[in-house]
Order: C-alpha cells, then structure tokens, then sequence
C-alpha cells in the first residue's frame, strides 16, 4: 500500500526526532574527549566543541604521573572482578532452591526476600551494622551489603522455574544429586540469563560510589568513581600538580585534566557495551515478563 | 509477585501421602545447605537494619550502642516535624523525586513508541545503542559532564553567548537547576525504561494495524487507539513500581549535581543523612528521617498496587 501524505510526514518526523535523541547521548562524551585531547588556552576560551584544539596528552600525562589513578584503577578491577563473582554465586544459590516447587516455606522466604525490596532500614542503621560487624574500611562492606540484588534473583528464578521438568527427571532418574543438577545440567541451560546478570553486577560495582564513600576512609583504596569525583570537586587537584610541575601548570586548567578523568573512567564500559548489548537486553526482557 | 504457586501431587492415601513426605524432606535437604548462607545474608544486611530502626526512637551515642542508648521516645520525630530545615529537607525530598516521576515517566513510553515505528532496521539499532549507553555511566560520570557542560566557561555558555549575553550560570540558579536534575534524569534513564515497553510492543498483533489502516486510521489514530492500550497494563506495572521508589530519589545523583548556591532546594533525606549523620553523629535524628521516608515508600506501594487491582492490573 502506498503511504499516504500524512504517513510519510510522520515517518519523516520520527526519523529526524529520533537522530536527535540519538546524537544527544553521543554528542556530550565526544565533546569531554576533545577537552581531554585540547590544550588548556583553547578550552579556556571557549574554543573546543566537538573537535580537540591544539591536541595535545599533556592532561593524560599528569593524571597518571601526578595521581594515583593507576591505582584507583586496579582497585576498581578488584572490587568488579571479586564482587560480581560473590554476588552471581550467591544469586544462585539464592534463587534455586526458591524456585523448587517442593521446598519448604517456599512462598515465605520469597515474601521475607521480596519485602527487602519494598522496605529498608536506610544509611543510618545500615552503617551502624557495617561497623558493628567490623567492616568499615575494607572491600567487604562494598562487596556483602549488596550481595544478593533481589531484583537480580527474581530473574533468576523466573528462568529456573520456566525450565522444562523433564530435563531434572530424566537427571534425577539417572543418579544425579541436587548439586550436580544444578551445576552439570541447570547452570548450562541458563547461560544467557547468568551473562546478563553478570553484567548487571558488574556495572554495580564498576560504577560504585555511595559504600565506597560510606564506608571507606583509606585514600589508597578508593576506586575510580570515588576519585574522579573528588577530581571534580577539589580545585586542590591543581596546587598538588603545581607541586610537581610548576611550569606545566600554565598550560593545564583542572577541566582538562577532570575530562580526561572521565574518559579513563568510562573507556572500559564504553568499548565493551557494544558487544555485550544484547545480554543486557536480554535480561530486561526476562525480567519483565515477569513484572 | 508470586502467582506460579504450585501443589504438591494430591494422594488420596494417607500412607502413600506420608511416602512422598519423606521423599520431600530428603529433597528439601540440599535446598537448605544452599539457602542458609542466603538466610544469614539476608538477616545480617538486610532485616538487621531494619531492627537497627529502633535508634530512631532512641538517642543513640556510640559508648551505649544501639541496644545501651536511653529511650527517647518520639522526640526525634517531633524535632523532625517542628525543625523548619528538616522538613525543608523532606519537603525537597519529595519535590525532587515527585516531580523527576512525572515529568520523566512518558519519555521511554514515547521513545519506544518512535522506535517501534522506525521501519529501518538499522537505524533502529544504531539509536537503540546510542540510547542505552547513558544507563551504564554512573552518576558521577554524568554529573561530571553536566558541569563541565552547563559551568559558566562551559560549553553551552560558550556557544550560546550570542544570545544570553554574559554567561549564565545555569548550576546555581534554583530554576535552571532544577531542570537540569530532571533532564539529566531522563538523559540517564530513558533509553534503559524503553527495553521494556518495546518488549511490550513486540507483542500487539500487526494485524491490528492493516485493519486500521484500511478503515483510514491516521498513524496518530493508530497511536492513540491500538498502541497506547496495547501496552497500557506494562505502563501500569512500571508505574506502581517507579512509585515505589519515589522517595529513593538517588544519593548519587543528588550528592554529585548539588553544590551550595542551590542546597535549598538540593538536599534531600539520603544526602543529609550522610552528611548530618554520618560527618557530624546525629544518628539518631537522620535515622528518624530514614524511618519516615520508608514507611512512606511502602505506604505509596500498597496505595498505589490497590488503585490498579481495581482495574484489574495490581501486582499482587
């Protein structure tokens, strides 16, 4: 059928809209890369838009010579890599034994679990429990508060419970116990669904910032977000580097050096999104079906 | 939430019953190995402190602890009440995440309508890659572009100097700041919150659409009159869920967007609990406020999950 006036007006609308939207998440990284790629007078007078001016690394180098970024970096790989592993092991074994059929108390523990998402005891209490089991200032008060994300473990669940009972029988009838199900035959049968919920932890720990702050004093075991943000807070940044370099101090304004902590900070994400896509997508699909 | 409940197979004789007992209870053993490391998970990090709210009716120093600490009462909460900052403090609370709800709530809704109307298939998933990429930034990424975007040597300042003048700063201006909360809040969230109605509309049958089409339904028709009520039961289930969380208006955005010019209207619960509370030990007084802004979370819930039960669409 062939589209009437008003169709392709329309379509033509969404098209040019939805570009719009589209350039307008691009468009603000790629002008803090240029910033972070500019010579600091550029930026100053107002130069710089989506195009570095007078490329330079000058603001690379000093974040790595003139902070402990490096550091901060590692400790971000450290608290995402043991994190997630902690917190898929326990979404597991959360989520499987609520979604047997034949469990006891079944529908009072998923109450009891999904309650905690509706109701909270808040920073306070939930900082006076952190000290009181003696966590403060370790990576376990970032890692065991959100152990187990219930929103995460529905989804969990959802999935095990959509699973066709055959498959169990047939692996009961054959000798197999309740672990070796679980790890040789209901774990493989959940591959898409444990890579989503992967990437979901891992996001949550790469960009965790409120425990971090919360609960750790120690500057050498901030991760990156916590750094950055400080970066963005604290003129000091600029006196500390001028300790080290006084001459480069002329040609650096601290926004030079924040863009480029920024683009430190997301390069990881941003380089593998792309590919990892569709798990993320998919796991928002799961875990609306079930609402 | 969970409406997948099933039964245990029914046998009519009590001995064959008791049989399949036993087999339950052999098979409910490992079940509980694996659940109880949940349980304690569970009981430390979540229910403890939920019991560690009694502070809030208590005036807590650390050398009694939250158990040794004397009684107090409702005193917190009527200082909370008679206080003319802390109910500032709540009042913004509820401003800031009010209005972040409904201002940014139809945003994914019409934003997963274009893109289901987009017929390029890869136009479609270049602007969904584009548009889910903000959801994986955190907070302080993003509150660190929006500074460096909108500061008075920013670049919107530098671009737009023509028509303001001289530089406007848009960060310490209530208004401006405002809007620029909100925005950034859709920024973030708009693309990730239309997964989830595109989802819904992969679902509404396409014949739908021919039938109007022939009978010369406008696309705006089709909108309004296929569309829009093919997914209204996900608009409704997202919204009792966005509800729920309307007083969590989030720490981090708040704490990385606010800066003094604006604290007025910037400070909410979480920020002051943190900064009051934690900085400065007024536990007692922030945990109060904690209290309050739970109870208030689970009460807008429950209202809000009875008003769609009635139309049919409640959650439980």
């Amino acid at each position: 059928m062939k589209p009437t006036f008003g169709e392709k007006l329309f379509y033509g609308m969404n098209y040019v809209l939805l570009s719009l939207i589209g350039l307008s998440c691009i468009l603000p990284i790629v002008h803090i890369l240029a910033l972070s790629f500019s010579d600091a007078q550029a930026v100053m007078s107002g130069k710089v838009v989506f195009w570095p001016v007078n490329v330079t690394f000058k603001s690379y180098e000093n974040l790595f010579i003139g902070t402990n970024i490096m550091n901060a970096f590692k400790n971000n790989v450290v608290i995402t890599v043991v994190g997630t592993a902690l917190s898929m092991a326990c979404t597991i074994i959360a989520a499987y034994p609520l979604s047997r059929r034949d469990m006891y108390g079944r529908r009072f523990f998923t109450m009891a679990v999904v309650f905690t998402m509706l109701f909270s005891g808040g920073i306070i209490p939930n900082y006076l429990v952190i000290k009181s089991l003696g966590l403060l200032d370790s990576y376990g008060a970032i890692w065991l508060p959100g152990l187990v994300s219930v929103f995460n473990m529905l989804v969990l669940k959802t999935y095990f419970e959509s699973m066709p009972l055959e498959t169990e029988e047939a692996a009961r009838i054959d000798g197999c116990n309740e672990w070796r199900l679980l790890i040789r035959v209901v774990l493989p049968l959940s591959m898409p669904v444990l890579a989503a919920l992967t990437l979901f932890y891992a996001v949550g720990f790469w960009n965790q910032f409120m425990n971090v702050l919360l609960y750790l004093n120690d500057p050498m075991k901030y991760n990156l977000t916590v750094m950055v943000q400080q970066m963005i807070r604290s003129q000091s940044m600029l006196q500390e580097l001028s300790n080290l370099q006084p001459e480069d101090v002329m040609n650096m304004t601290s926004e030079t050096i924040k863009s480029a902590g920024v683009i430190v900070m997301i390069l990881p994400m941003v380089i593998i999104y792309p590919f990892l896509q569709k798990y993320f997508v998919k796991g928002v699909m799961i875990g609306a079906i079930k609402g | 939430m969970d409406t997948a409940e099933e039964t245990v197979p029914r046998r009519t004789d009590w001995q064959q019953e008791r049989r399949v007992d036993r087999k339950r209870l052999k098979q409910n053993i490992p079940y509980f190995i694996m659940f109880v490391p949940v349980i304690v998970f569970f009981i430390l990090f979540k229910y403890m402190p939920m019991g560690g709210l009694v502070i809030a009716f208590k005036d807590y120093n650390f050398a009694d602890g939250v158990f040794g600490s004397p009684w107090h009462g409702i005193g917190q909460f009527k200082t909370l009440f008679s206080n003319p900052q802390t109910l500032q403090i709540i009042r913004n609370t509820f401003v800031l995440s009010v209005l972040s709800l409904l201002i940014g709530f139809p945003f994914p809704v019409m934003l997963a309508i274009m893109l289901n109307e987009a017929r390029r298939a890869w136009f479609k998933r270049l602007v969904q890659t584009l548009v889910y990429l903000p959801h994986f930034l955190s907070w302080i990424i993003v509150s660190g572009m929006v500074v460096t975007i909108f500061s008075t040597q920013g670049v919107i300042n530098d671009l737009f100097a023509g028509w303001l003048g001289e530089p406007f700063a848009f960060l310490y201006k209530d208004g401006s700041w405002l809007s620029i909360f909100i925005g950034s809040g859709i920024w973030k969230g708009m693309g990730w919150g239309a997964i989830i109605y595109l989802a819904a509309l992969s679902s509404i049958d396409p014949s739908l659409y021919e039938a109007a089409s022939m009978d010369g339904a406008s696309k705006w028709r089709q909108i309004f009159h296929i569309t829009l009520p093919g997914i209204a039961p996900t608009i409704v289930i997202v919204f009792i869920l966005s509800v729920g969380n309307v007083m969590e208006v989030g720490f981090d955005q708040v704490y990385t967007l606010q800066n003094s010019a604006v604290f007025e209207i910037s400070e909410v619960i979480s920020t002051y609990a943190y900064k009051i509370g934690l900085q400065q030990l007024q536990f007692s007084l922030t945990a109060a406020m904690g209290l309050f802004e739970s109870i208030i979370g689970l009460v807008l819930v429950v209202m809000t999950n009875t008003v769609a039960r009635r139309f049919g669409q409640g959650l439980w």
